[in-house]
Order: structure tokens, then C-alpha cells, then sequence
């Protein structure tokens, strides 16, 4: 499954990396977001797949039993998903803000500080 | 220490200087002159104990991890370009509050041509290579400021600016050489390395050090090709003309071939580049020289010949050529000093330094005027002056030369007798003759505008009639310094019937030639068009040609890359990492490691990734805008499902959570947006998407190659075991997020905060 | 004990807190107080630096902060940055109307950031401190409304930044792939026994760590949006953009590269090298043609970034002197320019080029004085701190073996002398054209006299005295 999975973090890095190529600011949004999906998927991936083995201790034992899913990674994604979100909106808000002061939706045309 | 001292007092009163030109006025010129004077005693009472070979070296650990001490090292050269530094240094001080009395910035001119009298004297003083540096570039830099001291001319600023790229540039080399002489030697310090000159010629380093201090050196003496810079820098007023282009400044490169040349000296490399780079510089400077009619040009040409004699006799480097260059050092010194002072006196009397409008100003300037002859005696090469000893003693030196003697000879009779018709042109044809400017009102000019030409043109004589006085002791100890042994130097007007003298009276006959065809020569120079052929060809369209190349070269990187397409820069980024991660993939991963893997995926999960594949798809390729929305939720909640299935519920919460939140936040602000469009061409998307599918494959492949190997995780079995007993959590993520690393969780919290801040910040800015 | 690391950083974003509480309840027009708030915390975060000074090697919180020598004087310059730009952001912002507690209170929480990052010893805190620190940029670099360039710069570099950013979680999820580990210096632990087959996964996650570490640090090819957002952005933040994220960036780097990677040195040396060169190239290179100031000092501060990846190449214990003292000069130089760079906006606007420059220093000679000063320190001219920061750096390098490296930074200094040069040229030589200048306010003069003080007791006195004795 993980050879699997690794085909589809690659498929969202590509479209994220697409969409965030495009001139048009309100797909940079949309790009925005595939990259971060495809990013906590990528960690999660790289941490090594358990089926249905939670990071949980049993009631009743002292320590985890083995097998049991990796808890750091997970730690590193919630991390990552909640920073991912406050991103997210931060990028939805700011590009809604240079569209009305800028006035334009075409990225090729903000480079007012790139005159010759 | 009373060394550094005077050194660093030397620096402190040109800061104060601008203070005391407030207070002094008039007089502050020869008041401050005391203070140069007070070095010269010094220096002079250090004579003695120098000339019987016991130099002073004083060592003061300064910046010991980098091998940097604030050391001096005073010997026999040291103090020849000392006192000629300290000397010359007190007469242009009063001479400058003459020449400028009515200057509004004179104050500024003191605090600069003193910066420069300390650094000068640091640089000729001190022991260590990088101090050396510091104070050569320091010379650069004050030379730069007092060249363009006139700065509301656009040509003094452009003067000042090349000759600080000029000789900055060759620092740079200089730095660079030193630099790599230092490793070659293991030391920093000169008295050592000059101990360890076999080692040095030795070192693989050797070559590339030489070439670069040569280069160092030759712009600072301008030497050809570099020699543009300093008829240019006659843009500077004539006090600084007189005394950094032609007494000091310029000498230190040669004071610094000199100071090496222990260490460096005696290789074929050494011979060839610094004789053959002199002998070029000596002929083709005196040949410039009889082209111009500025005086002070005419003069900066000629002091490019002599700088170009004194390299070519260190270049030798036998014991009689040492002996002429320390000579030929010291009488020019005199001479070209006095001689610049008086073009500046002449100036200032008469408003012109055209010597075709100057004429006869002999009578009515006899002070002035015998300052110039005497300048002008010693210049040809004339009895009784020091210039005749010391072309006497390049004449022996040329004809005992190991290599071409009689080649070497005629070069140096060519350009003796081109200085002489010089001399003629400066010395003698602006007082004698009909008077061409109307002479009724001129007289000479105050004493401080006659005391110093006089004093040094007075010097060159008085110190060749009777040389035991001065001339031939500190001689003698420059030129042990330089041999690194002592040999005595016994400077004699009189040589005897020899063949010298036989060349002397030679040049003097060619040089009155050359004097009295002079105009022929220069309408011949005029059909030859050799003014438009050097302006087309010669150097100083080189540095031109540099200069604009540089300006291109930056044109062009700002249009390539520095387009201000956001995208461009993504792509540069984007290569750039696929370029480092994907050669060391290649390099070091064999493709078998990570191939034929067992996919041993259940259908409901490939069910989810292809739901998530087909989702990406439509994300990307839709125009609606809520379509591609929706097609990012539904990303989202694949990946939600997949944390779901492989053990990781909190995550598969929080992912539902956000994806959720996400999705209404961009419903309800979608249609505030601008429509999706499509603004690039079918090119431009079908490039994109190659570099981002090269970009995505590189991602996979670098996973199947980490997922190649089993991963060994070291903390997760502290967690494990811990969890419980220590934080007294069951649920082991949530107590590496509040307790084992709550670190991690406040850092995300505040920048949750910081990002929540933003997005208010940014949404009351507008409603303002 | 655990948490002692953290106070400096701790007391700004308590600090930010407060003003943008202080902000919601302030009367109109007592926005000046504000900056005497931000200032006072500041100095208070200054305060408890120095007292953290006196401690040894402090670890805490599970190894994830460590306090030390490095720590001490980044987070100084850090705060000796965020201390001056508040001095010269007072009048510029009053002038534009565009002077709010909020402006201070991301000033503050981005130096809290870059606190983190110079007493991180986790990859983790590394992009949690990176997260911090960008976020409250990318807002004050939008600042300057309702001006279209400013949102730019603030839209293209929070894209970009977050694009970096992701490079940098990449690059944690190798190395932690790889090694199981995020601590750094375990992770130096691990890598001295090396295990050939994970020590590629160690390589690959480093060269994105310098892909994204780069990118703030504004190395070439990462510096594309230096230009851009500089120019774009408020004049004040441009300033502290150009020192104290320089110096958090760097911060990183070392923290990185030398505490983490160092036993791998010779993997990632190569291409440091050459991200160096090209760096101190096109960085110096390119600022020869700029006609602008503030775009001249964009790309000095990339030039300025590839002397410091140079300086990382040396080895640490030598270089480490060098690096520190070079980013104290750097920052105290580029501060006190951009005070004098401040005084050109009016409130008819702001001329940054060079031509509005000209004559300047015929008004006020003082600050005329003051900007050769900081350039010359630029340049490396001695007895600026610049020079014998340069050459420490340099010859650190150079004991390390990068001869060809430390040749091309010793020629790029010499194309450096031109452009900076230039800008004090103009103010001294040139002939002005009539126009009306403000005089500058105390709070800008006062920046350039301590930014100048310090340039000049820097460069002689301290190392006159045995030098650093980091």
C-alpha cells in the first residue's frame, strides 16, 4: 500500500506544483491546499503504514504493545495540519485583498517594483 | 610604543584638523606642518642606530586567533620613505594653506591629506602583511576623497572614482597575494617571512602570489597597462598631485617590490614580470610625456617613467641597480615635488598650466623660477644635482645587467633623453623666452607657495654636493634593508671617466634634440592619429569597455531571472531542488533497491486513492471555481479516511475537522473571488505541468527509496513505554503533543494565534 | 530551569500580546506610546539575554532549546535589530497614517520567532520557530496600504514562503525517515557512526533544508522575491528584513548544518560552496545597476548572505566568531542605512532613488558622516566592524581549504566598494535638486548615531581589546 500511497503524494505534489504555477491568484489556493495534503500525507506515509493499530495503550497494560503506528509522526502531522489551515486562510484572506487593492487577478501583472 | 603613539596621534589630529583650520585660519598650514616636522626629527634621530644595522621592531599581539599583530618594523627602507613621507608631508601642508587659502573646505583637505600621512607612514612602517593591506587600501581610499576633492566637476569625481577602482582593484589582488604568501610561509609577519625566502620560492603558491602582488603593486605604480589612472588623477589639486602622485603613494609599490623582494626576488618569474613590466612602463612614459600641454599632466607622465625605471632596477635586483633605485627614489622624491608645486604656484600666479601660454615669467618669478631650475637640473640628469648621480648609477647598472646590457642601456638612454626635453618643456620653457602672458602684474607667490618648491629643488643639489651629509648614509642603510645585507653606498658626483658618463653627455645632447623638436614631433603624432588610436585601443578603454561589460552582464541576470513572474521564481526553486535531490538519487540509489515491491493493498483502499486521484484531476482541470472547492474537500477527506484506516484516528478527526472548516471558509468567500481563468497559453500550461510532473515523480521516487529501508525509530519506544507511567496519558500521540513535546503544540498554538492575528489584521485594515 | 531558554522569547510575545490588547482599549492618537511599549519589552527581552549570558550550556524542555554562546549573541543582534527598526518605524508610520499597535505588536511577535530560532536544538522548533517568524513578516511587508507594490511583496513572499516552508517539513520527514531522530544534536550523534544506506536520506532531507533555510536566508537561486519584496515593503521592514530575519535565517543554519549535519560536512560542503559563490556573484553583480536604494540594499543583502554561507563552510569552532560578529556588523550597518534610508520618505511620499539622494549629506552632515560609515562598513573598509568581520570570516574559510571561494569574496568586495559607495557619493558630491526634507526625528537620529557608535567601537576598540572570545 505504501508503494501505493507514494504514487499519490507524488500525483498532489505534481497538481499542487501545477496549480501554484498558474497566473491566475485564485488557484494559488487551491494549489495551496493539494501541497499540504500532499505533504502531511508524505510524512505519514514515511512514517510507515500499521493497519488498524493505533498508538493507544490498552486498558489496563502499562506500555504500548508492538505493533503498534508510530505516534511521532502523527504528532508531527497534527502539527502540521493545524499550521496547514491557518495557511490556508491566511492565503484566502490575503489574496482577496490584493485582488482589491491591486485590481487584477493576473499574477504576471504584479511586478510594479520590477521596472527596468 | 612612541611609534604607535605619533601613528595613532597622526590620526586623531586629522580628525581634529577641520576643528583647527576653524581656529587657526591663516596659519593653521604651518601649524599643523609642526606635526609632520616632529616626525621627521624622530625618524631622522632613528638614523644612527638604523644605519648601523639595528632596526626597530616593536610586536603587539592584536588579533592573535587570526595571526594579526600590530607589529613595526622600521629598517633602513622604512626610513628612507618615512622621512621622505614626513618631510615632504610638512612643506605640502604649509604649501596647501597657500594654494587653498580661499577654499571654503580646506578644513576637509587637511583631515584628508593627513589620514593620508598616517596611513602612508603605517604602510612603510608596519610589520605585518595584513596591516600592510589595511593601510594601503586606506591610501586608496584618501587618495580617492582628495582626488576628488573638487567634486563639483564631473571629471575630478570621475578621476577619483578610477583611481580607486584601479588601484583598489589591484589591493584586492594584493590582499589576495598576500594572502596566499602568508600560507606559503606560515606567517603573517614580514621579518619572518623575508627570513624564509628559499621556502617561499619553493611553494606551489609561489607564482600565483607573485602574479597577484605584481598586479597589486603595478596599478599602485601605475604601471603600464595600468598607468591611466594617474595622469587622470592630475584632476586632484596640485599639493595632493605633488605629493601622493609623485613622492609617496605611487612609491608604494615600489616600496612593496622592494620590501619583497628578499623574499620573492631572483626567480625567472621576478625578472621577467617586474624588469620587463619597468622597462615598458619607463620608455612608454617618458615617450607620453612630451605629448600633452597641461603641465601637470606632462609631470604625471613623467613620474610614470620614473616609477617605471625604479621597478625595472628592482626587477634586476643586483646590488648596483638596488643602489640606482634607492638613489633615482629619493632624487626624484625632490625633484618631481618641487616641480608639481611650482606648476601649482604658476597656476595660481598666472591661471594656466598650458605650457604653450607660458612664457618669460622667469623675471618677474625669480623665486619660483630658480626653484624650477634647480628641480629641472636634477630632472635632466645634470650636474651637480642627485638626478645625475642616480642616471649615472642606472647606466652602470643597465650596462652590468647579466641579460641584453646594451638592449637594456639604449632603453634607458631613449627615455633619460626624453626626460631631459621634459625638464626643458616644464623647468625652463615657462621662464625663459618671450614672455606669452601679459607679466606686468605677476610676481612670485607668498612664502608658503615658494618655501617648498624651494627647499626641495635646493635639497637635490645640496644633497648631491655633499652626499656624506645624508644622502649617502640613508642610501646605504635602504639599500641593506632591501640587499638583507649590509653594503655600504658611497654616492659620488664625480665617477671618473667611465662609460656613464659617455652615455650622460649623450642623452643630454639627444634630450636638447628631442627639446627643440618637439613641435615636429607632435604634428608628426597628430597625422598619425596615435590620440584617436590610443582612445580607440589603449587602456583606459579597457577599464571603459569593464566597466560597461559589468553593467551589461547585470542587464542581463535582471531580465532572465529577475522577472517579477511569480511563477519563474517557483520554477527556479523547483529546478533547482529536483537538480540537488534528484543527482543524488541517481548517484547513489541503484534502481533495483526499490524495485518490485509487493503491493499489497485491499480494494477499498485503492477504492479511496483512486476517489482522491480522480478528485486532484478535476481540481486542477475544472474552470468552475466552487468545482475545484469541492474537488480539494474531497482530497481532504481521502486523506482523512486514510489516517482513519492506518492507525490514526486523532489525525483522521482533526483531518475531518479542518477539511470541513476549510471548505466553508472558501464557500463563503469563493464567490468574493475572481473567476478561474485561463491566462496562460497552451505552451506555457503544457511546460508547467512537465516540471511539476518531474517534480512529483521525483517525490515518489524519493519515497519508494525511503520506504526501501525499515525505519528505525529511536524515540517511539520511549513513548511507548512512557506514556503511561510517566504523563499518565493512554492515548500516546495526545501526550507527545501536551507533555513530551508541548513545545511543539505552544509553537503551533502561537502561530495558529499569529496567523488568526494576520487575517484579522488584514480584514481591519480594509474595513478602515 | 527547562523553560530558561525560552525567556527572551517568551517576554516579546508577551509582550506583542499586551500591545495588541493595550492596542483594542488605546485612545486615538497615543499610537506613539505604543512604540515606546514595544521598545521598553524589547529591552527588557535585552535584559534577560544578558542575564541568561552568564549561564553556561542551559538544555531544555526534552532537549528541544538549547541555550549557549551562539544563542547569546544571535538573540542579541536579533534584538538589537528589532530595537533599532522600532526607533526609525515611529515617524515613517505617523507620517503615512498608517501608525497602529498592530504594526509593533508583529514586530515583537516576529523577533519572538527568530528568538526560537537561535536557541532551537530540534528540527521541529526549527519550523515551528520558522512558521513564527514568517507569518508576522508576511503581514508587515502588506503594511504599507493601501500601495499596490506592498501587497505584492507581501503576496509573493507568503506564496513563496510557504512554499519554502514545505520544503522544510520535507526535508525533517527525511532526515526523521532516515534516522528515526529529530533532535539535532543526536542526530550529529548518529551521523558519526554512519550507516551508508540511511546517510543518502540524510543528504536529500539537508539539501531541502537548504532549499527552504536558503530561501529566508536569500541565497541565489533562492533570493528571486529578495528584490521584489524589499522594495515593496514598508522602508523600517525592509531594514529589519534585511538584519534580523538574515540573522534568524542564519541562525538556522548553523543550527542546522553545524549542530546537526556538522559530522557530514563534507556531503553538504559542495554545494554550500557554490550556493556561496553564486551567491556573493549575482548578489554584487547585480547591485551595480540598481538605480534605487532600497533595491540596491536587497541585493547586498543577498551578496551579504553568500559571505555568510562561506563562513559556514570553516570549520565551526573558528568560524563560529566570524559568522556571529559578521551578522552583529552586517545587521548594525544595515540598520543604521536604512535609518538614514527612512528620513527620505516625507509626507508627499518616498524617493528611494538614487538621484533623491543627492546632496543630502550637504544639510545634514551628520547623517552623510553616518551613511559613509555604514557603507564602508559594508564594503569592509577598515576600521569599520565590517572589515574585520569580513576578515574573520575569510580566513576562516580559508583555514577550512576554499582558497577559490574566499579569492571570489575578496573580488566581489572589491565590486561592492562601486555600488555602496556610490550612494554616499551622491549624497556628498552631488549636486541636490531644491526639495524639502524633514528633519529627521530623534528617534531615526538616534538609530543612526547608535548604529554608528557601534559600527566604529565594534571595529576598533572590541577587537583591539583580544577580539571576540566566543
Amino acid at each position: 500500500m505504501d508503494m501505493v500511497l507514494a504514487i499519490v503524494v507524488g500525483g498532489l505534489y505534481a497538481a499542487g506544483l501545477y496549480m501554484m504555477m498558474r497566473r491566475s491568484i485564485v488557484k494559488l489556493i487551491i494549489g495551496l491546499g493539494l501541497l499540504s495534503h500532499a505533504s502531511n500525507l508524505l510524512i505519514f506515509t514515511l512514517g510507515r503504514l500499521m493497519r488498524g493499530r493505533p498508538p493507544l495503550i490498552a486498558p489496563g497494560a502499562e506500555a504500548l504493545a508492538e505493533p503498534y503506528a508510530d505516534p511521532l509522526p502523527q504528532a508531527l502531522i497534527l502539527t502540521a495540519i493545524v499550521i496547514g489551515f491557518g495557511v490556508q486562510a491566511f492565503a484566502v484572506v490575503l489574496i482577496k485583498r490584493v485582488y482589491q487593492i491591486v485590481g487584477t487577478d493576473d499574477l504576471d501583472q504584479m511586478k510594479s517594483t520590477d521596472e527596468l | 610604543m612612541s611609534l604607535i603613539l605619533a601613528l595613532v596621534l597622526t590620526f586623531v589630529l586629522a580628525a581634529m584638523a577641520p576643528r583647527l583650520h576653524g581656529l587657526l585660519r591663516e596659519a593653521s598650514g604651518w601649524v599643523l606642518a609642526l606635526w609632520p616636522l616632529a616626525w621627521t626629527i624622530y625618524l631622522g634621530g632613528l638614523t644612527g642606530r638604523i644605519t648601523q644595522g639595528d632596526p626597530l621592531y616593536i610586536r603587539y599581539p592584536w588579533m592573535p586567533q587570526l595571526g594579526v599583530s600590530l607589529s613595526f618594523y622600521v629598517d633602513g627602507l622604512g626610513l628612507l620613505f618615512g622621512l621622505l613621507i614626513s618631510g615632504i608631508g610638512a612643506l605640502v601642508l604649509i604649501y596647501s594653506g597657500g594654494y587653498l587659502k580661499k577654499h571654503r573646505h580646506l578644513g576637509r583637505f587637511y583631515l584628508f591629506i593627513l589620514s593620508f600621512m598616517g596611513s602612508m607612514l603605517g604602510l612603510v612602517l608596519t610589520g605585518n602583511l595584513i596591516a600592510l593591506f589595511v593601510f594601503w587600501e586606506l591610501t586608496s581610499l584618501s587618495s580617492y576623497f582628495l582626488i576628488g576633492f573638487e567634486h563639483e566637476r564631473e571629471e575630478a569625481r570621475q578621476a577619483a572614482l578610477q583611481a580607486l577602482l584601479v588601484t583598489g582593484i589591484g589591493g584586492l589582488a594584493l590582499l589576495a597575494g598576500l594572502l596566499l604568501l602568508g600560507e606559503a610561509g606560515g606567517t603573517l609577519e614580514l621579518t619572518v617571512l623575508l627570513e624564509r625566502g628559499e621556502a617561499l620560492r619553493a611553494s606551489p603558491y609561489y607564482l600565483p602570489a607573485l602574479i597577484l602582488i605584481l598586479v597589486g603593486a603595478f596599478t599602485k605604480s601605475a604601471q603600464v597597462p595600468f598607468h591611466f589612472w594617474l595622469p587622470n588623477a592630475m584632476e586632484a589639486p596640485t599639493p595632493v598631485s605633488a605629493y601622493l602622485h609623485s613622492a609617496t603613494m605611487v612609491k608604494a609599490g615600489v616600496y612593496l617590490l622592494a620590501r619583497l623582494s628578499p623574499a620573492l626576488g631572483g626567480t625567472a618569474a621576478w625578472q621577467i614580470g617586474v624588469t620587463g613590466g619597468g622597462l615598458a612602463t619607463m620608455v612608454l612614459g617618458a615617450i607620453m610625456a612630451l605629448g600633452p600641454s597641461d603641465l601637470k599632466r606632462i609631470l604625471a607622465y613623467s613620474t610614470v617613467s620614473t616609477l617605471g625605471a625604479l621597478t625595472f632596477l628592482l626587477g634586476l635586483g643586483t646590488p648596483l641597480a638596488v643602489k640606482a633605485a634607492m638613489t633615482l627614489l629619493l632624487a626624484h622624491a625632490l625633484y618631481k615635488g618641487a616641480l608639481f608645486l611650482v606648476a601649482g604656484a604658476v597656476d595660481h600666479e598666472t591661471g594656466t598650466r598650458d605650457v604653450w601660454k607660458l612664457g618669460g615669467l622667469g623675471p618677474s618669478m625669480p623665486i619660483t623660477a630658480t626653484a624650477a631650475g634647480m628641480a629641472a637640473l636634477s630632472m635632466a640628469g645634470l650636474p651637480p644635482s642627485l638626478g645625475f648621480i642616480s642616471k649615472e648609477l642606472l647606466y652602470e647598472a643597465q650596462l652590468h645587467a647579466l641579460h641584453l646590457p646594451a638592449l637594456l642601456a639604449g632603453a634607458g638612454v631613449l627615455a633619460s633623453a626624453l626626460l631631459v626635453a621634459v625638464a626643458g618643456v616644464v623647468g625652463l620653457r615657462p621662464f625663459f623666452g618671450h614672455p606669452v602672458h601679459r607679466t606686468g602684474h605677476l610676481h612670485d607667490p607668498p612664502p608658503s607657495l615658494w618655501l617648498g618648491p624651494l627647499l626641495l629643488g635646493g635639497a637635490g643639489i645640496a644633497l648631491a654636493i655633499a652626499p656624506d651629509m645624508a644622502a649617502s648614509p640613508l642610501t646605504t642603510a635602504a639599500v641593506s634593508a632591501v640587499l638583507g645585507k649590509p653594503t655600504v653606498v658611497e654616492l659620488r658626483l664625480w665617477h671618473g671617466l667611465n662609460p656613464s658618463l659617455a652615455l650622460s653627455a649623450l642623452t643630454v645632447l639627444a634630450g636638447a634634440g628631442l627639446y627643440a623638436a618637439q613641435p615636429f614631433l607632435l604634428d608628426i603624432a597628430a597625422r598619425a592619429r596615435l590620440k584617436e588610436w590610443a582612445a580607440r585601443w589603449g587602456p583606459q578603454r579597457g577599464y571603459e569597455r569593464m566597466l560597461q561589460g559589468l553593467n551589461a552582464l547585470a542587464t542581463t541576470q535582471t531580465r532572465l531571472l529577475q522577472s517579477g513572474f511569480l511563477r519563474f521564481y517557483l520554477m527556479i526553486i523547483i529546478l533547482t531542488t529536483i537538480a540537488l535531490v534528484g543527482s543524488t538519487i541517481a548517484i547513489r540509489e541503484p534502481l533495483s533497491r526499490w524495485m518490485g515491491r509487493i503491493v499489497d493493498a485491499r480494494p477499498y483502499e485503492l477504492m479511496i486513492v483512486v476517489l482522491m486521484g480522480l478528485a486532484t484531476l478535476m481540481a486542477v482541470l475544472t474552470s468552475s471555481r466552487l468545482a475545484a472547492v469541492a474537488a480539494l474537500g474531497i482530497v481532504g477527506y481521502g486523506v482523512a479516511l486514510l489516517y482513519m484506516l492506518f492507525g490514526a484516528p486523532d489525525l483522521a478527526m482533526t483531518q475531518f475537522a479542518v477539511e470541513t472548516l476549510t471548505v466553508i471558509l472558501l464557500v463563503l468567500v469563493v464567490y468574493r473571488l475572481p473567476r478561474f481563468t485561463r491566462l496562460s497559453g497552451r505552451p506555457a500550461r503544457l511546460r508547467d505541468a512537465a516540471l511539476a510532473l518531474a517534480a512529483g515523480g521525483m517525490m515518489t521516487a524519493l519515497m519508494l527509496m525511503v520506504l526501501s529501508a525499515p525505519l528505525k525509530s529511536r524515540l517511539a519506544p520511549f513513548f511507548a513505554a512512557n506514556s503511561l507511567t510517566l504523563a499518565k496519558g493512554r492515548n500516546v500521540v495526545n501526550v507527545i503533543l501536551v507533555d513530551f513535546r508541548a513545545l511543539d503544540t505552544l509553537g503551533e498554538i502561537t502561530v495558529l494565534a499569529v496567523a488568526a492575528i494576520g487575517v484579522y489584521a488584514l480584514l481591519k485594515l480594509r474595513m478602515e | 530551569m527547562a523553560w530558561l531558554p525560552l525567556l527572551p522569547t517568551l517576554i516579546l510575545t508577551a509582550g506583542a500580546l499586551l500591545l495588541l490588547l493595550a492596542e483594542a482599549f488605546r485612545r486615538p492618537g497615543s499610537a506613539a506610546g505604543m512604540a515606546w511599549g514595544a521598545l521598553w519589552i524589547t529591552a527588557l527581552g535585552t535584559g534577560a539575554t544578558g542575564v541568561l549570558a552568564t549561564w553556561g550550556p542551559l538544555e531544555g524542555i526534552y532537549r528541544m532549546v538549547l541555550w549557549d554562546r551562539g544563542a547569546f549573541w544571535l538573540s542579541l543582534t536579533i534584538l538589537v535589530g528589532t530595537g533599532i527598526a522600532i526607533l526609525f518605524s515611529q515617524r515613517y508610520l505617523a507620517d503615512r497614517g498608517i501608525e497602529r499597535g498592530e504594526y509593533y505588536a508583529f514586530l515583537l511577535l516576529a523577533a519572538g520567532g527568530m528568538l526560537l530560532m537561535a536557541v532551537a536544538a530540534d528540527l521541529l522548533v526549527v519550523f515551528l520557530a520558522l512558521e513564527w517568524l514568517s507569518f508576522p513578516l508576511y503581514i508587515l511587508a502588506g503594511f504599507a496600504r493601501p500601495q499596490p507594490e506592498s501587497e505584492e511583496a507581501a503576496l509573493k513572499y507568503f506564496l513563496l514562503g510557504a512554499f519554502a516552508s514545505a520544503f522544510l517539513v520535507f526535508g525533517i520527514a527525511l532526515i526523521f525517515a532516515g534516522t528515526g531522530l529529530t533532535n539535532l544534536s543526536d542526530l550529529a550523534a548518529w551521523l558519526r557512526r554512519p550507516d551508508p544506506g540511511a546517510q543518502s536520506l540524510v543528504w536529500i532531507g539537508g539539501a531541502l533544508l537548504l532549499v527552504a533555510l536558503g530561501f529566508k536566508a536569500a541565497a541565489v537561486p533562492f533570493h528571486l522575491w529578495t528584490p521584489d519584496v524589499y522594495e515593496g515593503a514598508p522602508t523600517p521592514i525592509t531594514g529589519f528584513m534585511a538584519a534580523a530575519t538574515k540573522t534568524a535565517a542564519v541562525a538556522a543554519l548553523i543550527r542546522v548544518f553545524w549542530t546537526g549535519l556538522g559530522p557530514a560536512m563534507d556531503l553538504w560542503a559542495g554545494p554550500v560552496a557554490l550556493m556561496a559563490a553564486a551567491t556573493m556573484l549575482v548578489g554584487n553583480g547585480v547591485a551595480l545597476l540598481q538605480s534605487s536604494f532600497k533595491r540596491m540594499m536587497a541585493y547586498s543583502s543577498i551578496a551579504h548572505a553568500g559571505y555568510l554561507l562561506m563562513g559556514l563552510l570553516g570549520e565551526p569552532s573558528l568560524a563560529l566568531p566570524g559568522v556571529m560578529f559578521y551578522l552583529l556588523a552586517y545587521s548594525i550597518a544595515t540598520l543604521g542605512a536604512f535609518a538614514v534610508a527612512v528620513r527620505m520618505a516625507g509626507p508627499n511620499g518616498e524617493d528611494q532613488s538614487f538621484g533623491a539622494y543627492a546632496g543630502v549629506a550637504r544639510g545634514s552632515p551628520g547623517m552623510g558622516a553616518a551613511m559613509a560609515l555604514f557603507m564602508l562598513s559594508l564594503i569592509g573598509v577598515p576600521p569599520t566592524a565590517g572589515f574585520f568581520a569580513k576578515l574573520m570570516l575569510f580566513a576562516a574559510a580559508w583555514q577550512a581549504g576554499w582558497i577559490a571561494l574566499v579569492l571570489i569574496g575578496v573580488i566581489t568586495t572589491v565590486i561592492s566598494a562601486y555600488f555602496y559607495l556610490r550612494v554616499v557619493v551622491a549624497m556628498w558630491m552631488d549636486r541636490p535638486e531644491p526639495r524639502h526634507l524633514p528633519r529627521p526625528d530623534p528617534g531615526a537620529r538616534l538609530s543612526m548615531a547608535l548604529s554608528a557608535f557601534a559600527t566604529l567601537f565594534l571595529g576598533v576598540l572590541w577587537l583591539m581589546l583580544g577580539g571576540l572570545s566566543l
